[in-house]
């Protein structure tokens, strides 16, 4: 048995060291509770590992197990977190992991609640127009900034104003709302921007240009103080801001206390919270590069975020002193076709592929169900997910063969199937992982029995992967999104040809449909007539949600899971018991 | 001396010259850049992103503009970690300094000692059995070496911390902040001497074998001097003639980092921030990292060149 312990810890380590290439650009988002089962349409197949897959949390069983570094510490939560680089201005941060200091920081006008669904934050409420085009937000009574300043609507312009510089070179989400007279104002035409009203201290009114569903979200971020970070800004320059990044000036739970590069990030309850000040004195993020296990067991860590996987699920169990809480992130993983290649434009062929595939087997079992097989795109805790009339192409090569013939594919006479002397070989790019591993030797198998051959290169990193996949030499390759909060996101890549050699009138219509309006239930139906049609068409083959464990030491009381918010969601109100 | 020095710096600027030209366009040729690092941006914005950047324009420009900085003591601005490259190194490598100077001292200190202990006592059980251990631990990979060591002293004996460099939250200062650090280095440390006290032991071995056959050596023991003043002054001080050289190659070696040490104990070293630039291509800090251990290591063996001279009367410059 410690035998076998060392070896799953060295395991462990290499497999952390290899995927670090493909998961250090996302931030260490706190994934949620879901009860949706995996798709498990082959019951025949599914293996006996049901006692370990957790579905709801469990609480810590024994905290008289909790280690004596944990139980000395009584006004300190400390969660590991990869690697802060100190960037610490919202919208200038180029590290994910920076964002999830800036959400601790920082709270936003609007924030998004366990549902996916905006609720009021620094902003008390909004309106929106009847043409969908003018939102007003209504600050709170009272806010301020660290530092005891006051915080009103000329902050919220300036901060939206400062995203239209030409030198901003951050995430553009901002200006992609299209504020009225955004444009104007980056290209220097104007000294404002038009669409902007400030109506008094605590009311601020902009126009789009378009409708769009995430506006409200999106221009709902976190608010910069303008005393603070406007002081030195001049039109198209924004090199001041770098000398800021260090000693932010915040509005969120905690503020800044010191950071130490590679080390931690310390906070301190900050007094001015608009909603009080938050109930544990300090807060760390510890830099946790790969390895979580031996900060959690030792009590160093109070959070650690782990792959749902059954020997993590037994170990972490065995702990005692930390509650498990099961989630499944809000992305999707697929592999995508290369549909400028003649073989794959055809649909038939597409759906061939999938239904060839044993998916089961590649992306539940063999991760020892730290996974589900998705066949859409959206995680299944998103409030878009669904599964009414959606084909969850169960492994069937008897069907993929049938499509095959259909297609006009026959078998050749060493198996492998041809059309007009062509023969059907899907050349696979993947990652360096063993994940990859798996799935090329599962697929090799699979394919071979239709009658196509796989041929399969792997990249060490994901730049080298891109880099192959935009120069168009192969057939299919494996990606996964980054966190997706609203259903928009997830299907963007289906329009304004964003996947290459795919067009379809009718998504480009219902994606403006999807964001025109805001109401939860008319999107609900967009989308989920949109999902249908790209689950039959299958511009890409969906592959998987990732399922993850979040283990907390137990003595912690006041956490709500929040996928989409990360940790910063429910912080103000942990406490340690 | 002077035109040896003046030739040798001579050669060192072209050297670096033609490493920084290397340098420069094997990262600038290597497949995606920093912009195609993000899924999320349209193709539009990563053309906006380029140009703000300045990866747009021709590569020879770029290599002027970096070289120019570079002469002007700016290594650049990493795009990922928003600052200076410069005091980003500032943030890291005195850590990974710290302990390689401490592990690169231990290494010598006992690869001398058993190194001048095995060669006097050639083919002893001593030898036999000493030879056996450094090879053995020579051969265990890092990382299970570490995770091992952690497993046993931090997770079960819980008598060492499990890695980092400090107590998390600690606010000790001064005597007990040392403490803390000395602490924390303990099981990097070991690991690290571990594995490099091997092949120097060997090292020392060999030409302690070659030294002690000399006639000066038994010149000095038909003198009646004791053993151990022949052994440690008259022998290991030419034995350790060679070893000069190595002294110029561990000078990058103190500054570079040791990319998997520092991860397995969660040090906040260098090499894990360069392993994890390279993941997301922040060319500026990996060029200005890369070109400034080939600065060192071209200074490294000048300095050993010295040494060596000053030494040994012997060789002449």
């Amino acid at each position: 048995m410690k035998k076998q312990q060392y070896i799953l810890v060295v395991l462990l380590v290499i497999i952390s060291v290899l995927t670090a290439a493909c998961s250090s650009n996302e931030p260490n988002k706190n994934p949620e509770v879901t009860n949706s089962p995996a798709n498990l349409d082959n019951a025949s197949q599914k293996p006996e590992q049901t006692e370990n897959v957790l579905v709801q949390p469990i609480a810590a069983t024994d905290l008289s197990k909790l280690p004596d570094r944990a139980k000395q510490r009584t006004d300190t939560i400390i969660v590991g977190l990869v690697n802060p680089s100190g960037a610490f201005t919202p919208y200038f941060t180029q590290v994910g992991y920076d964002g999830n200091v800036n959400s601790v920081l920082y709270t936003p006008l609007v924030r998004i609640d366990e549902n996916g669904l905006p609720i009021p934050a620094l902003a008390e409420k909004w309106d929106i127009s009847d043409d969908l085009l003018t939102y007003t937000f209504y600050l709170r009574d009272g806010l301020k900034y660290s530092d005891g300043s006051p915080m009103t609507t000329a902050d919220v312009e300036f901060t939206w104003t400062l995203l239209h510089d030409p030198a901003y070179d951050g995430i553009n989400d901002v200006v992609e709302t299209k504020i009225r007279g955004g444009q104007a104002y980056k290209e220097g035409k104007a000294d404002s921007i038009e669409g902007i009203r400030i109506i008094d201290e605590r009311t601020i009114a902009v126009t789009l240009e378009d409708t769009n569903a995430t506006a409200l979200t999106v221009l709902g971020g976190a608010i910069l103080s303008k005393a603070y970070y406007g002081k030195d800004y001049k039109f198209g320059n924004l090199d001041y801001i770098k000398t800021l990044h260090a000693n932010p000036i915040t509005n969120g739970p905690y503020k800044l206390e010191k950071f130490v590069p590679g080390q931690e990030v310390r906070f301190i309850a900050n007094e001015h919270y608009v909603f009080g000040k938050p109930k544990t004195e300090y807060f760390i993020y510890k830099t946790t590069e790969g390895d979580t296990w031996q900060f959690i067991e030792t009590g160093e860590t109070d959070y650690g975020g782990f792959s749902a996987t059954t020997d993590n699920i037994e170990k972490l169990k065995n702990l005692g002193f930390v509650n498990l809480i099961p989630s499944t992130a809000s992305n999707y993983g697929y592999n995508q076709f290369n549909l400028e290649k003649e073989h794959l434009q055809d649909k038939r062929v597409r759906q061939a592929l999938t239904y060839g595939l044993d998916r089961e087997l590649i992306y539940v079992d063999s991760r020892q169900g730290a996974g589900s097989v998705a066949n859409i795109p959206s995680s299944p805790i998103l409030w878009s997910y669904t599964e009414e009339d959606i084909n969850s192409y169960p492994h069937d090569p008897d069907k993929a063969k049938e499509l095959l013939e259909e297609a006009g594919w026959t078998v050749g006479t060493d198996g492998i199937r041809e059309k007009d002397g062509q023969k059907l070989k899907i050349h696979y790019l993947g990652s360096k992982s063993q994940n990859t591993d798996i799935f090329i030797a599962v697929a090799k198998e699979n394919y071979q029995e239709i009658g196509v051959e796989l041929v399969a290169e792997q990249f060490p990193d994901f730049n080298t992967l891109s880099a192959k996949v935009k120069s168009g030499d192969y057939d299919m390759a494996s990606f996964s999104t980054t966190i997706i909060s609203d259903p928009s996101q997830g299907v963007s890549r289906f329009i304004k040809g964003e996947t290459k050699g795919y067009e379809n009138k009718k998504i480009e219509e219902l994606y403006a449909q999807g964001l025109a309006t805001g109401d939860i239930e008319e999107r609900k139906k967009v989308y989920h007539e949109m999902f249908k049609i790209l689950n039959d068409e299958l511009p890409v083959m969906f592959s998987s949600y990732t399922k993850s464990i979040t283990a907390m030491n137990g003595r912690i009381e006041g956490f709500v899971l929040n996928p989409l918010s990360g940790i910063a969601y429910s912080l103000p109100n942990w406490e340690l018991k | 001396m002077r035109t040896y020095l003046l030739r040798r710096c001579l050669y060192m600027i072209m050297i670096l010259l033609g490493a920084s030209m290397l340098i420069f366009f094997l990262y600038s040729l290597t497949p995606g850049d920093y912009v195609d690092n993000n899924m999320n941006l349209s193709e539009q914005r990563k053309a906006e992103l380029r140009e703000i950047h300045g990866l747009d324009r021709p590569i020879i420009e770029r290599y002027i503009n970096w070289m120019a900085n570079i002469f002007k003591g700016d290594f650049g601005y990493s795009l990922a970690q928003q600052r200076s490259v410069i005091d980003l190194f500032q943030d890291y490598i005195w850590n990974s300094f710290l302990l390689a100077v401490v592990a690169t001292f231990f290494t010598w200190f006992f690869a001398v000692v058993i190194g001048v202990l095995t060669a006097y006592k050639q083919y002893s059980l001593f030898d036999t059995l000493v030879m056996i251990g450094i090879f053995a631990a020579m051969s265990i990979p890092s990382f299970f070496i570490g995770l091992f060591l952690i497993k046993v002293f931090a997770v079960d004996l819980k008598l060492l911390p499990p890695g980092g460099m400090i107590t998390t939250g600690s606010r000790a200062v001064g005597w007990e902040y040392i403490k803390d650090v000395l602490h924390h280095m303990l099981l990097p440390v070991a690991v690290m001497v571990m594995l490099g006290v091997g092949s120097l032991t060997r090292y020392f071995r060999s030409n302690m074998l070659d030294v002690i056959k000399q006639d000066y050596v038994r010149t000095a023991r038909a003198k009646g001097l004791k053993e151990r003043s022949v052994l440690f002054r008259h022998a290991l001080k030419n034995a350790m003639l060679p070893a000069i050289t190595l002294v110029g190659f561990e000078l990058p070696g103190l500054f570079g980092g040791s990319i998997i040490i520092e991860k397995i104990f969660n040090w906040p070293g260098i090499g894990q921030l360069y392993m994890q630039s390279f993941t997301v291509r922040d060319y500026p800090l990996l060029m200005g990292f890369t070109m400034f251990i080939a600065i060192l290591t071209v200074i490294g063996t000048l300095i050993s060149d010295i040494l060596y001279h000053t030494s040994d009367p012997r060789v002449r410059l």
